[in-house]
């Protein structure tokens, strides 16, 4: 036979062993092995639903149950225990007399004495007094005293452990649930009886050939291991296939991962990272990247204004003098200018920076030649919020600095970045447009899942960018695209899902990649 | 980036032949352009240079994709220059002085031809709508008109006329309105009412009897102003405020009807002020100046070793004449273009020339080395600690609302920097705290078993009078437990646990905060300095998150800490 005794608790491999073609019943095991009556009934519907046992038969059982006034009459006597006393202490009494001496109820004085004078313990005398008749109390007072007294023993009283003169006198004195006071509340209950099955029998002999017996222990103890005593002992098997309960653990934001590890990348590439400040002026986030204050882009409706303060209070020198003169004319970065007169206090004008090129313009302040520098940072946009837009969102950009940079090393780079960062299998690049680089590149990739997309843009800075803030070489300026990727790695399709205020998504969510 | 719409088959009259398929899309980025898909026979073409507004038209984007193929150009000889004036025929315009501070500058030309159809009437439009909008600020820059020139008297006359006084029929209306009233009740009035809406006099364009052409730059006469299909003789105006661009919208047009088979008319407008290409100007008008790129410039920036001539060749590819002299390349820009402000400027259309997929990748091989910012790895070992402190990790937006960042807060919120133009009251706030960003998961994780404890180390921004932007941004970390048995406690204990892994011997202040249960709340102090806050959170403050769980947060500056602890 072909069968998992793992799956058997304790308490059903103990009931099998101790189980052989007899009725098997709760008393009897509560008996046997000292199970308690829940432990049994676990034990049985456990082993039914296993069809190891099976039902025969119902049986009906009375019970009788001492209550409180019963306790109480063991305990005091009844009031026929108690008059037989009095009188045969004192003497005849009157009936009323019994009932002041006794604090009893007319009425219960009455029921008691009538019972005896019916059994022939004691009459009414001349002067209607109370007294003793014969040889001593009657036989129904015996085994009212009888089934009390067992009562106080066993709490409750089975019908078929008492003699038909107990069953007589208890149910005298009984009442079922909700019938009033009395010593005994009688009640039925119904019994299974089971037999074990022969699949049963079969796991019996399976439990015995392998020496399992249910006594095995469960969990070790510092005890044992103190004193020693797990020598003695087996241990129980267990159902390894039991579901385990849930653990919940501290734990990285799966996005701040992804993002952690493209920031590794960069750096093994030979990237310096960079950082700043959330809220920029136009003179950083546009004027310096060359956009001319008239700019279409730079509209009201394109960046995020702050209400208070508007201003900041000054915009560092020289580059703003030389910003300034390089919208105007061209200054001396070769270039003849926007033509206008750039306005210095719309310069100070504070935003939310609306894209991460802003950093890779003030690191050019104090960039080293040859230098790699990227950030991963927060950008602000004026868009309505939905599955492709956000109002704050990660962009990666950078730049690369040298002597010898040229289109054909952006291509590189932005080669070594499909390939690298992206996994990609093949690159494409189409002339791009962006204000502040020329020439202007888009890279499109051909990824291993997402199919073509376009990865970045990227360019050589401008000499209208890279001269007034102090650098005379080129300067390769890069961004990548790299949400589709991050949504890709976290099985998501809703970038609003990338920024989830909801922790059971968010403990739930596993990287694909 | 404006995207425009292209009836195919005129597309491909204007290129000369069909390029269809995979072929039409690669051509399409020597415009930088995308293929944006189609509906029946119409083309869906993004433009991603913003700088080149001749590209936006049927005419415009195909005449640069004909010249690219080989196509050969096509002669535009009705360009003055400040050399050699073309005969005005009598077409002027004349320009009223008070025009200098309102929208001083005035263009336009006339056509003849065949009478115009349903396509190049939908195209002169869309040219309008594109040019106006994205090149022209929203009109502000530039608006333009067109009008039927057999119905009215030369010299047009730009005017600056009292709102009140002055008035006409609008386009597509039938009752005669003052100016003032167009500007209320006309949809167009209503849209572009409001760039001259502060002036005391309004522009206003008439001819020589005074019957109206237009109100620019919001809206046409009905009568003047309406073209209709068939018409064969136009006028084409333009109102601005920067004469440079003025030109180059009117040359774009001038050379897209051109191209559609029209005579081009030029015409003379005499102004009583100075303007930088002086007092009198006939349009179309070529004021574009010759750029001069050395070859070893060119060849440095793309990493070739082209030969003058070679790179010249690849250049005119784009349309532009370019000539040759010594080591210098001169491009003179076409007259429809004004994109040249730098010799860069020339090495791109090289560039595009040669074929962007004709140039080898090569790897950069200057030798830098990598690294993480201080901050960056300073918060990934905190970051490790929370994780080991059983903590999820979260990653929250920035921007909320004065209702999360401020009243469930039950804070004043002066620290708070809000946005003057938000898109919406959900984004109106950039945050100053961490917490209210937790507070909202647990407003929404009420389903999530508990304990919950989570954590985010972000960015906040906070008012700072000292700071020169007047706010300080700051690497914050903010952590909270949501649980029956999350207190002080608690709390205090994960800190004591982040602060012993980074030596950090802070001591807490007892204080008070509305965010928090009164005497269940400390400062943070580090080095005689408040670096950040903790405690129980305050009931009120759970019942406006309606949260129905204890919490216990905290948060600190984690820059201020980096400093005051001296950690690396």
């Amino acid at each position: 036979m072909n069968y998992d005794i793992k799956t058997l608790h304790p308490l059903e491999i103990r009931v099998l062993l101790n189980t052989g073609d007899e009725d098997l019943t709760s008393e009897l095991i509560m008996e046997k092995l000292s199970f308690k009556l829940g432990q049994c009934n676990q034990a049985f519907s456990w082993l039914a639903a296993k069809s190891l046992i099976e039902e025969k038969e119902k049986k009906k059982r009375v019970i009788y149950e001492m209550t409180d006034t019963g306790r109480d009459l063991q305990k005091n006597g009844t009031p026929a225990e108690r008059i037989f006393a009095l009188i045969s202490e004192k003497g005849p009494m009157k009936l009323t007399e019994i009932n002041d001496a006794l604090s009893l109820e007319n009425r219960d004085t009455g029921t008691a004495f009538g019972q005896m004078s019916k059994d022939g313990v004691m009459a009414l005398d001349e002067e209607k007094r109370a007294c003793i008749k014969g040889s001593g109390i009657s036989q129904s007072m015996k085994l009212v005293r009888a089934v009390l007294d067992k009562g106080i023993r066993e709490g409750e009283l089975e019908e078929s452990t008492l003699s038909p003169d107990e069953i007589t006198a208890i149910s005298g004195i009984s009442k079922k649930r909700g019938g009033g006071n009395s010593p005994f509340r009688v009640s039925e209950r119904e019994d299974i009886v089971y037999r074990i099955t022969a699949s049963g029998k079969e796991v019996k002999k399976l439990l015995k050939e392998q020496g399992v017996t249910g006594e095995e222990v469960g969990s070790l103890t510092p005890e044992m291991l103190a004193d020693g005593s797990w020598k003695n002992k087996t241990f129980r098997g267990y159902n390894v296939n039991t579901p385990p309960s849930r653990v919940l653990l501290g734990r990285h934001s799966p996005y701040a991962q992804f993002l952690d590890g493209v920031k590794d990348k960069l750096v093994s590439l030979g990237f310096e990272e960079f950082d700043g400040p959330l809220v920029e002026t136009e003179f950083w986030n546009c004027d310096a990247l060359f956009m001319p204050q008239f700019h279409s882009a730079r509209d009201i409706h394109d960046v995020y204004h702050l209400a208070d303060p508007v201003k900041a209070k000054s915009i560092e020198q020289p580059y703003l003098d030389q910003v300034a003169s390089s919208h105007k004319d061209g200054w001396k970065t070769g270039s003849r200018g926007w033509g206008y007169d750039f306005d210095r206090e719309f310069t100070k004008r504070l935003i939310l920076r609306s894209q991460g090129t802003v950093l890779s313009a003030k690191t050019l302040t104090r960039a080293k030649i040859p230098g790699k520098y990227f950030g991963i940072v927060r950008c602000f946009r004026y868009d309505k919020v939905d599955a492709t837009h956000l109002s704050d969102f990660y962009q990666t950009e950078g730049i690369v600095l040298g002597e010898e940079v040229t289109l054909k090393t952006l291509l590189g780079l932005l080669k070594m970045f499909a390939e690298e960062v992206a996994g990609a299998s093949e690159v494409m690049y189409v002339p791009g447009y962006f204000p502040f680089t020329e020439p202007s590149v888009e890279v499109h990739i051909k990824h291993p899942v997402l199919g073509w997309f376009e990865l970045g843009g990227a360019g050589i800075f401008r000499p209208e960018v890279t001269e007034p803030l102090g650098i005379h070489v080129p300067v390769l300026a890069w961004g990548l695209g790299i949400d589709r990727m991050a949504l890709m790695s976290l099985g998501l399709n809703d970038l609003r899902e990338l920024f989830t205020s909801d922790i059971e998504h968010l403990r739930l969510r596993r990287r694909s990649s | 980036m404006p995207k425009i719409e292209v009836y195919e088959d005129a597309l491909y009259k204007y290129i000369g032949k069909r390029v269809e398929g995979d072929d039409f899309v690669k051509l399409l980025s020597a415009a930088k352009a995308e293929f944006d898909g189609r509906e029946d026979d119409i083309l869906k073409i993004e433009l991603n240079d913003t700088n080149r507004p001749d590209l936006w038209s049927t005419a415009g984007i195909a005449r640069q994709l004909r010249v690219y193929t080989g196509g050969g150009k096509n002669e535009y000889s009705f360009f003055s220059t400040a050399e050699k004036i073309l005969d005005s025929g009598g077409r002027s315009i004349t320009v009223d002085p008070a025009l200098k501070d309102i929208r001083p500058y005035i263009a336009g030309f006339a056509i003849k031809g065949a009478g115009i159809d349903e396509a190049s009437l939908k195209d002169i439009i869309q040219t309008q709508e594109k040019l106006c909008w994205n090149y022209g600020q929203k009109r502000k820059a530039i608006a333009m008109g067109v009008y039927r020139s057999d119905i009215f008297k030369f010299p047009v006359r730009y005017t600056a006329a009292d709102p009140d006084k002055e008035g006409f029929v609008p386009l597509g209306f039938e009752k005669k309105l003052t100016l003032r009233e167009i500007l209320k009740e006309h949809p167009k009035g209503q849209e572009y009412g409001g760039i001259i809406a502060d002036f005391s006099k309004y522009p206003y364009i008439t001819d020589n009897d005074g019957k109206t052409l237009s109100l620019p730059p919001v809206i046409n006469s009905n009568d003047i102003g309406a073209v209709l299909e068939g018409d064969r003789e136009l006028f084409v105006e333009m109102t601005g405020t920067d004469i440079y661009s003025l030109l180059i919208a009117t040359a774009i047009v001038a050379c897209d009807l051109s191209d559609a088979g029209y005579e081009i008319l030029p015409v003379k407008t005499v102004y009583p002020y100075d303007t930088p290409l002086g007092r009198e100007i006939t349009a179309p008008f070529y004021f574009q100046q010759p750029v001069t790129a050395d070859i070893s410039y060119v060849n440095k920036l793309l990493g070739e070793k082209y030969t003058p001539d070679e790179a010249a060749a690849f250049g005119r590819k784009l349309g532009c004449r370019i000539e040759v002299s010594g080591s210098k390349l001169t491009l003179y820009p076409a007259v429809y273009r004004n994109d040249f402000l730098h010799p860069v400027d020339v090495i791109e259309d090289i560039m595009i020339g040669k074929g962007l997929p004709n140039f080898e990748p090569v790897m950069p091989d200057d030798f830098t080395m990598g690294k993480l910012t201080p901050e960056t790895l300073f918060g990934r070992r905190i970051k490790n600690i929370m994780v080991g402190l059983g903590f999820q990790e979260m990653v929250y937006n920035y921007l909320g609302s004065g209702k999360d960042y401020i009243e469930k807060m039950n804070i004043k919120g002066t620290e708070v920097v809000r946005i003057a133009n938000p898109m919406s009251e959900s984004y109106e706030y950039l945050r100053a705290s961490i917490l209210p960003s937790l507070l909202n998961s647990e407003a929404v994780s009420g389903n999530a078993v508990y304990p919950h404890r989570i954590f985010e180390a972000g960015k906040t921004g906070v008012r700072d009078e000292d700071d020169n932007y007047g706010v300080a941004t700051i690497n914050s970390l903010g952590f909270l437990s949501a649980d029956k048995d999350a207190g002080f406690n608690l709390v205090s204990s994960q800190l004591s646990a982040v602060m012993f892994y980074i030596s950090a011997d802070y001591v807490l202040k007892e204080s008070d905060d509305p965010r928090f249960i009164s005497g269940r709340c400390a400062k943070v102090v580090l080095g005689g300095r408040e670096i950040g806050i903790m405690g129980e959170i305050s009931p009120q403050v759970l019942e406006n998150w309606s949260i129905q769980m204890p919490c216990a947060a905290c948060e600190i500056n984690l820059d201020l800490v980096m400093k005051l602890s001296g950690q690396k």
